[in-house]
């Protein structure tokens, strides 16, 4: 049995992969494996930031924009991976995906702003037209410059970083900024709290 | 195109994406989502800068961490604003919300 369906098998498996296979002999001919493999994560995430940023920016319901940012903010994780940098991409996962979107979200519900808010109208079309300028402007003005200038820069290729390393630096040459990060968390708490503070008008008399 | 080209159209693009959302988003929270859209987008070309380059891969990686966490210390302060401001305007409309006095005279 085995050896009835065993060529069959890999008839059909040459048929589908063939063509693939194909393709990558004719990449591969210009540039190597891994190149390959890390320019098709670098396409994949690009991708999934457009079509995040896309859904974050444009979608008419405020639950479903905040899903689009997960989605974006997953594939720059992604990217800090590509760049070898796995520490800031889990912190990436930990602080927006963790904190920030449950911020975002109450944000979002304490507003009672989901789907018949606020948002659910399409903004009028000179507003529309302003947000295609804000998009198109800059793009326009430092994707040029980018790709002039940073072709010149001197160019390293890079390893993973050491954890260790990180934990160093903010211990010796970034230990005043990590200090002052500290109290602005300690400040934005503080304040959010005095800010959000109710004061109950039956509660003053007891006080 | 060198790899740091790449990372930092990336990085462009989120900056483009928020900033065309900051300007057609008709609420606070919407323009919030858009302001950490950009944030990424600083963040991603930091640690891009400091890969690629022989600058101090370090000092990069540390810059983007404190964008982190300034992004988490500002998406706190502006949920407090937004909730004081549904509560003096009942709603979170930025052409709502056209007063920066403290009585409601407008």
């Amino acid at each position: 049995m085995e050896q009835l369906i065993n060529p069959i098998l890999d008839t059909l498996l040459a048929a589908i992969f063939s063509p693939l296979a194909y393709l990558e002999d004719l990449i591969s001919a210009y540039l190597p494996g891994q190149q390959i493999a890390a320019l098709a994560a670098f396409a994949l995430y690009v991708l999934v930031i457009l079509g995040g940023g896309t859904a974050a920016v444009m979608s008419r319901n405020l639950v479903r924009a905040m899903l689009g940012l997960v989605l974006t903010f997953l594939g720059v994780a992604g990217m800090y991976m590509l760049l070898a940098s796995p520490f800031l991409a889990f912190m990436q996962l930990l602080i927006y995906v963790g904190a920030v979107c449950v911020l975002i979200f109450f944000a979002i519900m304490l507003t009672k702003n989901t789907a018949e808010g606020e948002e659910a109208r399409l903004p009028s079309p000179v507003v529309g037209l302003y947000g295609l300028l804000a998009a198109v402007v800059p793009l326009g003005v430092l994707a040029p410059l980018v790709i002039i200038h940073a072709d010149k820069l001197p160019q390293v290729t890079y390893g993973a970083t050491d954890t260790r390393l990180l934990g160093e630096g903010l211990i010796t040459f970034d230990v005043v900024p990590f200090e002052l990060i500290s109290i602005i968390l300690l400040v934005a708490m503080a304040g959010a709290v005095f800010l959000a503070w109710r004061r109950r008008p039956e509660a003053g008399n007891d006080q | 195109m060198s790899t740091l080209t790449l990372f930092f159209l990336a990085s462009l693009l989120l900056l483009s994406m928020g900033l065309a959302g900051l300007v057609t988003r008709r609420t606070l929270v919407g323009m919030l989502i858009s302001v950490e859209l950009m944030l990424n987008g600083a963040g991603l070309s930091i640690v891009a800068a400091a890969k690629c380059t022989p600058a101090s891969e370090v000092h990069g990686q540390l810059s983007a961490l404190f964008v982190m966490g300034l992004a988490a210390a500002e998406a706190t302060l502006i949920l407090a604003m937004i909730m004081v401001v549904q509560r003096r305007f009942g709603k979170v409309a930025t052409s709502e919300i056209s007063t920066i006095q403290a009585n409601k005279s407008h």
